[in-house]
Formats: C-alpha cells, sequence, structure tokens
C-alpha cells in the first residue's frame, strides 16, 4: 500500500481532514518495513501490585539501564560549559586557580604550616598541597550533597512520565560530579609534584580514598533523596549540616591538631575517612587514620542500607508526592 | 494468540491529601488529635486485557482517572489494589519539553531521549536519520533545541519515542500542539507500527482523531470504567457522560442568574426529530434544540437564537428569530417552551449548541435576556468535509471542449 492510499484509506473512516495537496503524506516508510519482526522485550514487563519494589529486582533494572546513567551525566556535564567562551577551560581553571590561590596564601601570607606540622610527625611537607587533599574529597562531598538529596524532587518531571529506577537520579549527580574530581585529582598530582618535589607510589591511595568518598557520597543522595520526598525540611537541613561539617572535617588543620575531647568525634565525621585517604597519597595521613578510614566505611554502609531500603519501599509511589 | 501486552485486575489507584505542611512540624502540634486524612479514588475496579496490536482510546472528562490510569500503565506509579501486568517495553511520549536539554542540540538530545527510552547506542545511530527526517528538522537538528518552536518539540519527541520501537506507546494528548498535517503523520506512522505488534493506547479530547485511529475505547467516569467497547460506541457514552455533568452544572444558580435574570431557564435539552435525547448524530440528521423559560417581567418583544460552537469554543454558526419571526410577548411569571430546528450539517467533531434570549428595545437595538447552559453533541460528518461547517454544496462537471 503506498502512503497515499494508506490516508485515502483513513479518510473514509471518517476523519476530519481538508482534502488539500500538502496534507499527503508521503514520507517514506520502507526501512520500518524492513526491520527484522518484532520480539517482545519480556525483560522490560513489570508487574505491579503494591508500592514495594524488591531490591533485586530494583537493581537489575538499574544494571540494565545503566546506560542512560553515563548518557545524561554527560550531557549534564558538558551542558554545563555551553555558551560560555572558555567551555571546557572552566573545568580544568578553577580547580588550578583554586590550587594557586591556596598555594601562595599559605606559603606567603599566611604561615600557619608549621602548626600543622609540628603535630603531623614533623616531617616537612607543603601546606598548600595538605590542604587542597582535603579541598579534593570534601567539595565532592559538599558540591554534590545538596543535589543529590533533593534529585528526586528535581527530577519529578521527567519521573512523571517515564519509569526508570529513582536511584537513577541521585546517583546521576554523583556520577556527574566524577568528571570535576577526575580534574582536580590531575590538579591534585601537578601540585604535589610542583611543591614536594616528588610523587610516589603512594599517590596511587587515591584510588581507594576516590571509591570511598564516591561511595559515602552516592549513600548518603539516595537516602537523602527518598526522605526528602516525604519531609522537604531535608533540603535545608543539609545545608545547615555542610556547613558546621566544613569545620568538623581535618580539612584545613590535621586530625592531631584537635583537642583530644572531641577528636572521636571528629576522626569518626563521614568526610575524615576519604580525607585521610587523599592525604596519605600526598603529604601523609595522621596517625590516626584507621578509625577515620572504619568510621567512613560505617557511614557508607548505614547510609547506603537506609537508602535501598527506602528506595525499593518507595520507588514506585514517589511520583504521588511529587 | 499470545498473551495480553496489558492486564489489569481489581486495579486501584488511592491519594491520600494531606494539608500543606504534613512535616514535622504539625506532626508535633497534632499529637494527640488524629490528623484527618482525606481519600481519594483516582481509579478503581479497573479490568481489562489488551492483546499485542491493539489501539485503544482512553477518554473521560478531567479527573475521571485517565492521566493516572496512563502513569500506571507506563509503570511510573504503582496501584494503590489489584494488579497491573505490562509484558513488553513501553515508551511514553515525552510532552513538550520534558526530558529535552535546552542547551543541548537537536542530535545530542535524539541520543539522550533515545537512551532513556531504552535504544541502545548502536540503533539510534542506525535510526538517526529517519529520526530526523520524520520530525522534518534536517536544518534545525544541530541548533540548541532552546530555539524550537513547541511544534519542533513535539515533533523531535514523537518521532524519538515512535523510532524506540516499544512494544506499547502511551500517547498523551500532545499530538494536540502539532500541526494538522503533522498529527495525520502521526497517526499514519502509529497505524504502520501497529502493523508490526505494537499495542497504543491514546489518551486524548480530539475525538475525531480517536475515531480515526483506535478500535477500542474505554470511558472513565469517577475512576471507574464506564465503557468498553467499540470506539463508536465509547463517543456516545462519553458524549452521555457530558451531557449529564451539563444538566448538574445547570442547576447551579449563578447560570441562571446571568444576564440581567429576567428569564430564568427552567429546562433546556437537545433532542433528534423522533425527540429522543441526542448526543451523536449523522450529519444532516435534524436536531432540535429545546428550552423552557421563565419570564421575570414582562418582556414586550422577546427573541431566542441559537450558537453552535466547537470543542475549542470556536462559534461555527449563530442564528437567531429576530423581527422576522417574532415571538409573542411574555408576562411576568410566564413559561414558554421553545423550539429550534438546525439540521447538523458539521464535519465529523464535538459541538455544542447553547440557545440565547433577547429582547428588542426597537428595531436595532436588542438586549441579551439569558442563555441556556452549552449541551454538547457529536456529529459523524461526511468524509472529506472541513472547517467549520458543511456548506453540502452541489458540484458538476461539464465537458466544454465542444
Amino acid at each position: 500500500m503506498t502512503p497515499t492510499q494508506a490516508s485515502a484509506g483513513a479518510l473514509d473512516a471518517g476523519a476530519e481532514v481538508l482534502p488539500r495537496e500538502d496534507f499527503v503524506v508521503t514520507t517514506s516508510t520502507e526501512p520500518v518495513a524492513k526491520r527484522p519482526a518484532r520480539q517482545r522485550d519480556h525483560a522490560a514487563g513489570f508487574e505491579l501490585s503494591g508500592p514495594g519494589t524488591p531490591l533485586p529486582a530494583l537493581l537489575s533494572t538499574l544494571w540494565r539501564t545503566r546506560q542512560v546513567l553515563f548518557v545524561l551525566a554527560r550531557k549534564d556535564f558538558f551542558a554545563r560549559y555551553r555558551r560560555t567562551s572558555l567551555g571546557l577551560f572552566w573545568a580544568l581553571g578553577l580547580p588550578l586557580i583554586q590550587a594557586v590561590v591556596l598555594t601562595v596564601v599559605f606559603t606567603h601570607v599566611v604561615r600557619v604550616g608549621r602548626v600543622v606540622q609540628s603535630v603531623q610527625g614533623g616531617h616537612h611537607f607543603s601546606y598548600a598541597v595538605f590542604i587542597y587533599s582535603g579541598i579534593v574529597g570534601w567539595s565532592f562531598f559538599s558540591t554534590n550533597m545538596p543535589g543529590s538529596a533533593t534529585s528526586v524532587v528535581d527530577g519529578s518531571g521527567l519521573a512523571g512520565k517515564i519509569y526508570f529506577p529513582r536511584l537513577m537520579l541521585p546517583l546521576l549527580v554523583v556520577v556527574t560530579g566524577l568528571y570535576p574530581l577526575i580534574i582536580s585529582l590531575g590538579v591534585l598530582f601537578l601540585l604535589t609534584l610542583a611543591l614536594q618535589h616528588s610523587v610516589g607510589f603512594e599517590f596511587l591511595f587515591v584510588i581507594p580514598a576516590t571509591v570511598l568518598v564516591v561511595g559515602i557520597s552516592a549513600a548518603f543522595g539516595i537516602a537523602l533523596s527518598a526522605l526528602h520526598v516525604y519531609f522537604r525540611d531535608v533540603k535545608f537541613l543539609v545545608q545547615a549540616v555542610m556547613s558546621v561539617l566544613f569545620y568538623a572535617t581535618p580539612i584545613i588543620y590535621s586530625l592531631s591538631n584537635a583537642p583530644a575531647s572531641i577528636r572521636p568525634f571528629i576522626s569518626f565525621g563521614p568526610m575524615a575517612g576519604p580525607i585521610e585517604l587523599f592525604r596519605m597519597a600526598t603529604v601523609g595521613a595522621d596517625s590516626a587514620w584507621p578509625q577515620a578510614v572504619a568510621g567512613g566505611v560505617v557511614w557508607f554502609t548505614v547510609a547506603m542500607a537506609l537508602g535501598l531500603y527506602l528506595h525499593s519501599r518507595f520507588d514506585r509511589v514517589f511520583v504521588d508526592r511529587l | 494468540m499470545s498473551t495480553p501486552v496489558i492486564s489489569l485486575r481489581g486495579v486501584g489507584k488511592r491519594y491520600i491529601k494531606y494539608s500543606d505542611q504534613p512535616m514535622l512540624m504539625t506532626a508535633a502540634l497534632r499529637w494527640r488529635q488524629r490528623t484527618k486524612r482525606s481519600e481519594l479514588w483516582a481509579v478503581r475496579d479497573v479490568d481489562f486485557d489488551v492483546d499485542e496490536g491493539e489501539s485503544i482510546g482512553i477518554l473521560g472528562r478531567n479527573g475521571a482517572g485517565k492521566s493516572t490510569m496512563l502513569q500506571m500503565l507506563a509503570g511510573v506509579t504503582a496501584p494503590s489494589s489489584g494488579v497491573v501486568h505490562v509484558d513488553g517495553r513501553v515508551s511514553p511520549l515525552i510532552s513538550v519539553g520534558v526530558g529535552f536539554h535546552p542547551e543541548l542540540t537537536g542530535r545530542e538530545n535524539v541520543y539522550v531521549n533515545g537512551t532513556i527510552l531504552g535504544m541502545p547506542r548502536k540503533t539510534i545511530e542506525r535510526r538517526f536519520d529517519e529520526i530526523v527526517a520524520f520530525a522534518e528538522l534536517e536544518n534545525f537538528i544541530d541548533t540548541p533545541v532552546k530555539f524550537y518552536s513547541s511544534g519542533m518539540f513535539v515533533r523531535l519527541g514523537f518521532s524519538v519515542a515512535i523510532e524506540a520501537d516499544p512494544d506499547i506507546l502511551l500517547v498523551d494528548e500532545i499530538l494536540a500542539v502539532g500541526d494538522f498535517a503533522f498529527q495525520l503523520k502521526c497517526y499514519e506512522r502509529m497505524q504502520k507500527i501497529r502493523e508490526r505488534g505494537t499495542t497504543v493506547v491514546v489518551v486524548s479530547h480530539n475525538l475525531g482523531g480517536l475515531r480515526t485511529f483506535c478500535d477500542r475505547g474505554i470511558v472513565f467516569d469517577h475512576g471507574r470504567v464506564v465503557h468498553d467497547g467499540s470506539m463508536f460506541d465509547a463517543i456516545g457514552s462519553y458524549h452521555q457522560l457530558l451531557a449529564v455533568s451539563e444538566a448538574d452544572a445547570s442547576g447551579d444558580p449563578t447560570e441562571q442568574r446571568q444576564e440581567l435574570g429576567s428569564v430564568e431557564i427552567i429546562e433546556s435539552r437537545l433532542v433528534d426529530a423522533d425527540g429522543s435525547p441526542a448526543a451523536h448524530v449523522n450529519a444532516g440528521d435534524t436536531l432540535v434544540v429545546r428550552a423552557t423559560i421563565r419570564a421575570g417581567r414582562d418582556i414586550e418583544r422577546p427573541f431566542s437564537g441559537i450558537i453552535v460552537s466547537t470543542d475549542d469554543r470556536d462559534i461555527c454558526v449563530y442564528s437567531d428569530s429576530n423581527r422576522n419571526q417574532p415571538h409573542p410577548p411574555l408576562r411576568a411569571g410566564e413559561v414558554q417552551t421553545y423550539e429550534a430546528r438546525i439540521p447538523a450539517n458539521f464535519p465529523t467533531g464535538s459541538y455544542t449548541v447553547k440557545m440565547s434570549f433577547h429582547r428588542h428595545v426597537d428595531d436595532y437595538r436588542t438586549v441579551p435576556l439569558g442563555r441556556t447552559p452549552p449541551v454538547s453533541f457529536y456529529t459523524t460528518g461526511r468524509p472529506l468535509v472541513g472547517g467549520l461547517a458543511d456548506l453540502a454544496a452541489a458540484f458538476t462537471a461539464t465537458s466544454a471542449t465542444g
């Protein structure tokens, strides 16, 4: 049947159609016909009988649709630099400028390095590298946390139309954040090389450090994004906690600088573990690093368990409250 | 016969209306008193099966549960009771703007949207040219989509959704945005993919389109299925619903007080030539609008008129009795029945008809007195008639070659 005949057929059925030449459809549809016969995609089907989704089903759907995560993350990252004249330079430039400022300030203006060094086992290191290795992990956490906590609510436009595991929304924020993190790690490497004059195999500690900081951020994001749907206060709570946590995390000081009375709390902070691992890769970690890393693993486990529980329970009904 | 693609058993969806501040604050304040939760069943006790390759249209008034139904079929929300079983990949036509990133070009958005709809990258690459050609966006594909018109958005969205080659395509109203030629093209393409076994579910108020495309219509009212059968019957059933709801509305005192309140509409109805209520007529049939009014005061030179409008509120025709066929004067309290007969010479579609009452002040000036609530009807027109009214023109061809 030619397209013209097809449209004439539709008209006979009583369509309200103006008999004008340009309304006759002439699109070629051969390629569709050439496609192999359809196979029903049973794997994409679903059966819904209540709000809960079993966790294995949720995770297998997530795995099956993982490509979406990376396509969207790439889109989100690169779209940020659209219509800027310097483009991607900003992604590299910002951490670079930050590193230079830190170097200038802490080697020429504020010479607090000695205070930190005196308790860090006495060996000589660059305070700028010390701070920057703290900043790398912290800024990943602090810039992505607010966005991932509100991600399910923010994604309601798409989520109301099409199903995908809602877990994907907080994960998307974290995965998008990997791009600037990787750039920052490169800058950290250069900064260490420039100021410490040598980078050894210990720099490979950035790998477990990255894994831990990304894992904790993802776990927090998953848990908070679910809570935020029901308690919108979460958004502001996150902002409040972040400003406190900056000082309660050994970023500008070392764990050993903290008074003994509050040191256990600080070393148990969610970001203390990853930051100590970043230090280990560059200037050497504080002696209390094992507690800090263990604390990080505990935070990860608890938040992830809570997050996965909430998502498997409410995955298909979040949309009712958006 | 293969198993149904969609199967619903006893499906219900309950929404709980919370107050505006349900958070910790109110929970703490109302610790002792039970928070009142009002429930609303948006969809209730729905059972139906849809087979492979069927095309069903879902109809209903606003708030009848159509969108909730569509959300459940998309798997976006889970039912509160019953079971929704969907066997296959669902692709909703994503509404304008959703899922499109304004800063990215059309090309990039095709990849992003295609991926969201479950197309592997290879498939998108293979079908890319077709997607663009169908959307007629060859010249704009490398333009950021924020410069697109809403029609271009819809075209691209439809094109991607349909090339995603889903087992089930969900179409929500949005086709109304595209221009007429594109709508037709979409319906035709949907027809094509049905031949390959894709099931199509359409939610729309465009009855002409539904009737052309869908074999089966499901009518919802207050969350329940009130009709499940042929599309033709479904449209009739839908119009009955509309007629009922408008009869309810006519009990509304504000309606009666309008236009000076000097006439009170007691009853108005639309019947066919035999006097039975008309909701669905064929072109050329006679429609009779009958209204009974009570005069609130003496009216010297009353006259009546009728207005037929389309769904979109375009007025098709207005006609009145005017000076040439004057009605007798009315005394205060007098009850009078007026009737207007018109041939339903309209193209296929939904219309509403209203009767209006006026009086002459003198030979040139008139004052409106009142108007009946609109009554809707559906006309099945002759094929190939467009515009607002069917002129029923006669055409001849005479050879002039001698």
